[in-house]
């Protein structure tokens, strides 16, 4: 090698060196909490995952900046600590559980993720939550509901939604009221749900709720989950003809669900559901007066919102609906507001400290004016026991709250309007 | 016996459904011995064209079949062209890798553009009607899908067994280099099956817009449905086709109703296995 290529040699070495470790210092510098996001992005319960991660971007948007005009804790200063931002890392788990796994790893291994936010459908908490369990690290859960995932004792695992078992006593509570007050005469359930983790769990759920009030099972409908029709299915609950059907159908399932009990012209007195393609505002425009007169368990609802959660609306129109182009809804609210909680935890252990973090979730109450209770505190095994949700039942896109009786704004309508006299 | 003529009926008119989606495929597995895994994203984008005009242009499920039957025929004839053409020959899984990797590009175009969310036509000419037929409730809409099957099937095998055209693509799936030594311009018909095989998925995809709701995704179960169909039937069989659709169709109803619903996909694949370990070449396949 010349001395004249040896010397271009060496020169280029040392401004490799330089940039390297001016980078590495340049990084060094950068205060950032990375948090990975691990939802449905695609698959069938593609809409509810795009919500609850744009959720969770509204809720970066208010930790990161300076929002003085929002009511929330840690909204007022610009980012957390002593300046750090929240740095979403986004993963797409497909509402599959073998990938919720593998993408759970991914972004706690390669990622270096603090904590990951997710995952809306159950079937793909469980694994992905587990990964987090044997790894030490946090795994915060927003709208999952079966209530398998908070009876693990799981030390890492926080969840803000109520289970299908408090919702499934809140139905029949109900119903006992209907059957009370409004001599409704409600005697047989059908049920009706996709045969995954979440479905079955909360059809068993309901059906321990429904024998505990004696009502008489008729119809248990299991359905594959993006099917190409649902007409025996349908066929199997108007057979059975059950005064009332608790419903857990996602998205695109929900809307074929009620459009072929229309087709076959028949409808239980009263449907209830569970978190499901009923909660998503954008299913209901699809279904226009066809989604009428259904009920469901919600956290959250524009009408309630702007009652009891102010601060909500405040949100969602400042950061939510620029990204979504919607309102929030029950689900993917519940993930944005386990970011917050996040970023009070992290506040208050004055650091990145996960197993300080874990202890101040474990042990603390968090103000939180974007859940319907206004509180969250976690109890062993992570479940939020302040969740609260309201039955509420649609009417020309709106959802009216119709029980408990303390949050009523609308009589509830029973029986469903025959789909011919609509 | 109500149930049962409900259950009869909602197998023959899913299966009717069945057959036209599956037409398209056989006809191109049977003539170029390609498998179109796109097939269900060509349902998707049929949906949608149909969906779209319906929502901007206010044009009915019932006339926005024959734009999304023309947009099929031409997407399905661009593919063969620019990818079939190129990956032909090469190896024996280029082809089926080559359309994969479509159906890949289709669906997340459609999911970025569209975003995932669940698109229903409402206020159509047919929406929420029904026929009463001995206790039984028909839906108008599902019933015309099926009615527009079965005509677009026999016309499909009319042209294949009247007419010139249809001689000279059964000529070409028998051996090509004979049909060329006859004259016959086998990289024409290629385009040609391609392109009609895209309509006649293209023309169900814009029927189902009226009582189905489209998404990203709505292709995934239906192109499975219609390789289970095209095999049981026997390869480039449009008769095979359409009989194998009915019995999956009737498979699927009475399993999940008599049953269990959720086992009528199990029911459907069980029956496709046992003709295929029993029969190879499917019922009505040579």
């Amino acid at each position: 090698m010349s001395m004249v290529s040896r010397k271009r040699t060496l020169f280029v070495a040392l401004c490799v060196l330089c940039t390297v470790l001016f980078a590495g210092s340049a990084f060094a510098e950068e205060k950032i909490i990375k948090i990975g996001t691990l939802f449905p992005l695609t698959g069938p319960s593609a809409v509810s995952g795009q919500n609850c991660l744009n959720s969770v971007l509204a809720a970066a948007e208010v930790i990161n900046n300076a929002n003085p005009d929002l009511n929330i804790p840690l909204a007022e200063k610009a980012g957390l600590l002593d300046g750090y931002k929240v740095v979403i890392v986004k993963a797409d788990h497909q509402g599959k559980p073998d990938v919720a796994k593998s993408e759970a790893e991914r972004l706690y291994n390669q990622e270096g993720v603090f904590a990951i936010i997710g995952s809306y459908n159950s079937s793909a908490t469980k694994p992905a939550s587990a990964v987090a369990e044997r790894a030490k690290k946090l795994f915060l859960c927003g709208a999952s509901s079966s209530a398998a995932l908070t009876e693990r004792d799981f030390k890492y695992f926080f969840r803000h939604a109520p289970t299908d078992a408090i919702e499934s006593k809140e139905f029949t509570d109900y119903i006992e009221y209907l059957n009370k007050e409004k001599n409704a005469g409600i005697k047989t359930i059908g049920l009706f749900y996709e045969n995954t983790e979440f479905g079955k769990h909360a059809a068993d759920e309901g059906k321990k709720a429904a024998k505990e009030i004696g009502l008489e099972v008729v119809a248990d409908v299991p359905f594959n989950n993006a099917a190409t029709n649902l007409s025996s299915e349908v066929q199997t609950l108007k057979a059975a003809n059950p005064d009332v059907v608790f419903g857990a159908a996602l998205g695109a399932d929900y809307s074929l669900w009620v459009r072929t009990m229309k087709q076959v012209n028949w409808l239980p007195k009263m449907a209830v559901n569970y978190c499901t393609g009923y909660q998503n505002p954008a299913v209901q425009k699809e279904l226009a007066g066809d989604g009428d007169y259904f009920m469901g368990g919600m956290s959250f609802s524009p009408e309630l919102a702007q009652k009891f959660m102010p601060e909500a609306i405040k949100v969602q129109e400042k950061y939510y609906r620029p990204l979504a182009n919607q309102e929030f809804d029950s689900d993917s609210l519940q993930e944005g507001v386990m970011l917050l909680i996040l970023a009070q935890a992290i506040e208050k252990a004055g650091g990145l400290d996960t197993e300080k973090v874990r202890e101040i979730l474990a042990t603390e109450t968090f103000v939180s004016p974007l859940s319907l209770s206004g509180e969250v505190a976690f109890e062993p095994g992570g479940q939020n026991v302040k969740a609260l949700s309201v039955i509420t039942q649609m009417k020309d896109l709106k959802y009216n709250t119709i029980y408990p009786t303390k949050y009523q704004d609308s009589e509830p309508m029973y029986p469903m309007a025959p789909w011919d006299k609509r | 016996m109500d149930n049962f003529l409900q259950v009869l009926l909602d197998g023959v008119l899913n299966g009717l459904v069945y057959a036209l989606v599956a037409a398209g495929l056989s006809l191109i597995w049977g003539v170029m011995d390609v498998i179109n895994f796109a097939h269900g994203e060509f349902l998707m984008v049929g949906m949608y064209v149909s969906y779209w005009l319906g929502f901007i242009l206010k044009i009915d499920p019932l006339f926005s079949w024959v734009a999304a039957g023309l947009f099929l025929f031409i997407l399905g004839a661009v593919t063969y062209k620019i990818i079939i053409r190129n990956s032909l020959g090469k190896s024996g899984m280029a082809p089926l890798l080559a359309t994969f990797g479509l159906s890949m590009v289709l669906k997340n175009f459609c999911m970025n553009r569209f975003t995932p969310n669940f698109r229903l036509l409402s206020g159509t000419i047919l929406e929420g009607k029904t026929l009463s037929f001995g206790g039984a409730i028909i839906s108008v809409p599902q019933l015309v899908t099926a009615l527009f099957a079965l005509v677009v099937l026999s016309l499909l095998y009319w042209m294949l067994k009247k007419t010139r055209l249809g001689w000279a693509i059964q000529a070409t799936a028998m051996d090509k280099e004979a049909a060329e030594l006859m004259g016959i311009k086998t990289e024409n018909i290629f385009l040609l099956v391609f392109g009609i095989g895209g309509a006649c998925v293209g023309i169900t995809g814009g029927l189902m817009t009226s009582y189905l709701a489209v998404y990203p995704e709505v292709g995934g179960l239906f192109s499975l449905i219609a390789f289970v169909v095209v095999a049981l039937g026997g390869f480039g069989s449009i008769p095979g086709a359409l009989l194998a659709a009915l019995l999956i169709g009737l498979v699927e109803s009475f399993s999940g109703f008599y049953i269990a619903a959720v086992v009528k996909y199990v029911a459907v694949f069980a029956v496709y296995l046992a003709v295929i370990l029993l029969r190879p070449r499917g019922l009505f396949g040579w």
